[in-house]
């Protein structure tokens, strides 16, 4: 029997109103990966999410997440917890009962876990959730959507608004929990450097379309950077090598051929994620690509 | 579910719990000092006055729940974000609206029909020599049909706020909807559950000085508050000639401005006496007393019906809605 993906999309498709927010996407992403989904903002990484949890519903095209419909029904939410952008929470309620929620609303819930990933956080239980940091904000909707045991964990932007070391203590605690619960996970950033501690798996999201997925380690292996314009190389040299994005007499190309060919170097994984936003933006300079994977 | 729904819905429940609990102080005093006065035939004039503001402010509580039962319930979620949080928990979001509307609405039942059952207590020895529980505005105060009003203003409330996504606005839309439906229904509805019964009357200057108006600010022959034993008037004609067409204007007119002086003293004085000469008439309609409580009931069957529609479009719009 084959093994659901995690994320399954065809021609994925959202329009609000006139504005597209995702057009014709296809993803395959299989199981056991920490994905990260980078893009400037405005790419459409938040509708993949929200369609991706079911929040929203596609305009056309199929999304199906670990082998259904998103949110098809309460034994599927039990298998994908959501950490919403803002990490929203009630503020009249207590960190207990937030957790006492959790126990309501999913027959999977953890209590035990949820108990002590709270006090390892060093919350208080009975501190009102409208009185948190945004950090322990953050950690209370981690913790909330990691006890119910999902298989695969979704965060929006967790971490956006987090200061150096909230955001520092939230990324090790995703960690900590996809390792416990043996779930994968997607998680969207404009941040690279968030993406690339803790994901083997990217996809890059610009102005409503897929750019490249797959794992890291394959993408890495598969783009090197080369002196020269490709564009005026002879045949027989360029032949096999597609060119991401040339700039300053260098070019990111992909392809056995580049990997094979003489001066390549190998890439990291903040040049690869910027030729291709340079190259869905357009521009040489590509200000907006560029300042939204700024390190 | 039902958990979550009572923990959220705590601090509303302990306001409209207290609210109740002190109108229920008061009308229980009121029925007991009602229940003290010995000539009963004083009760109208020592009463009717209380029993029409019970009735007025009591046409407020659909609104009030409505406006801070009903409307929040979603809008604030939607505003705060936290639908993001809870319709990501195990329960399909259906079943989360199905049973918050079932919880809150058995509330606003149960409150409105406690009030309901104090107030038809309290106002029982008037209304029994009064004999107008019928009227417009005390039939909404009395029996079954205030659980209806109550349930409607909650449900209307709940799904304008899904709409409206915005607790404030909603809160004001609502409140003001939910009185202009209170004032809609008895006047255009109400007089017509079941085909009213006619009667044609005729207009002596005795019949007329038992009315309450006569005239308008138009000048029309008009004339109203007149009492048919035992019912409740749902329409009265203008003033007819035996020929069955209206009273002229001018004719009219006259007798109001230049009636010749008899020194009559009925309620319209030389007026009365001068239209009482003209053997006129008018056709009323009315709706007869014993028909009260198959009107509580086809009164509480369309508000529970009109429920039942506005949850209906609440469970559909939710799952179509886009966050």
């Amino acid at each position: 029997m084959q093994i659901p993906l995690v994320l399954h999309a065809e021609r994925l498709t959202k329009r609000y109103g006139r504005r597209t927010a995702l057009t014709d996407c296809d993803l395959r992403i299989p199981r056991g990966h920490v994905v990260g989904l980078v893009g400037p903002n405005g790419a459409g990484k938040s509708t993949l999410l929200q369609l991706a949890c079911g929040l929203i519903g596609p305009t056309s095209g199929t999304l199906s997440v670990l082998g259904s419909r998103p949110a098809a029904n309460a034994a599927h939410l039990a298998r994908v917890g959501f950490v919403a952008q803002d990490t929203p929470v009630y503020a009249s309620f207590t960190i207990a009962d937030h957790l006492k929620m959790g126990a309501w609303l999913n027959p999977s819930w953890d209590l035990a876990l949820a108990t002590r990933r709270i006090a390892e956080v060093g919350l208080d239980p009975t501190q009102k959730a409208g009185r948190l940091s945004g950090g322990q904000r953050a950690q209370l909707a981690m913790t909330i959507a990691a006890a119910k045991r999902p298989d695969l964990l979704i965060f929006d932007e967790p971490a956006a608004a987090l200061d150096p070391l909230a955001r520092k203590g939230f990324m090790r605690s995703l960690v900590e929990f996809v390792g416990e619960l043996g779930a994968s996970a997607v998680l969207s950033s404009h941040l690279l450097s968030d993406v690339e501690q803790v994901c083997d798996y990217l996809v890059v999201l610009c102005d409503s379309r897929i750019q490249i997925a797959g794992p890291v380690r394959d993408l890495l292996a598969s783009h090197r950077r080369i002196a020269g314009d490709p564009a005026k190389m002879p045949a027989t040299m360029s032949a096999g090598i597609e060119v991401i994005w040339a700039e300053h007499g260098h070019a990111l190309v992909r392809g056995d051929a580049a990997v094979r060919a003489r001066d390549a170097e190998p890439v990291t994984l903040e040049e690869l994620v910027l030729a291709y936003m340079s190259r869905a933006a357009g521009t040489v300079t590509a200000p907006r690509a560029s300042a939204a994977v700024s390190r | 579910m039902i958990r979550m729904s009572l923990r959220q819905f705590r601090i509303q429940a302990l306001v409209g719990a207290i609210l109740l609990v002190l109108a229920a102080v008061y009308l229980l005093r009121l029925g007991g000092d009602i229940r003290a006065v010995r000539d009963t035939s004083q009760l109208p004039s020592q009463y009717t006055q209380t029993m029409l503001f019970l009735a007025a402010g009591f046409g407020l509580v659909p609104a009030l729940i409505g406006a801070f039962w009903g409307a929040p319930l979603i809008a604030r979620e939607l505003e705060a974000g936290t639908h993001r949080l809870v319709w990501n928990q195990s329960v399909p979001r259906r079943r989360w609206l199905a049973v918050k509307l079932t919880v809150l609405g058995l509330a606003s039942m149960a409150v409105a029909g406690t009030f309901s059952a104090l107030v038809t207590w309290a106002a029982a020895p008037v209304d029994q020599v009064t004999g107008d529980r019928f009227s417009a505005l005390l039939f909404g105060a009395r029996g079954i049909a205030p659980i209806g009003y109550a349930v409607f203003g909650f449900t209307f409330g709940a799904v304008t706020g899904l709409l409206v996504r915005r607790t404030l606005p909603a809160m004001a839309m609502v409140f003001l909807a939910v009185i202009a439906v209170q004032l809609a229904v008895p006047n255009l509805l109400r007089p017509h559950y079941l085909p009213a019964e006619r009667v044609t009357v005729a207009m002596s200057t005795d019949a007329i000085n038992q009315a309450r108006m006569l005239g308008s600010i138009t000048g029309g022959p008009v004339i109203g508050g007149l009492e048919v034993p035992d019912a409740w008037i749902t329409d009265t004609s203008k003033l007819l000639t035996p020929d069955g067409r209206q009273l002229s204007d001018a004719a009219f007119n006259e007798c109001f401005s230049n009636a010749p002086k008899t020194g009559a003293t009925g309620t319209f004085g030389d007026t009365a006496v001068c239209l009482g000469k003209l053997d006129l008439h008018v056709d009323v309609a009315y709706q007869p007393n014993r028909r009260f409580w198959p009107f509580q009931w086809i009164e509480l069957a369309l508000y529970l019906g009109l429920s039942a529609l506005l949850a209906a479009v609440g469970l559909w719009r939710i799952q179509r809605r886009v966050s």
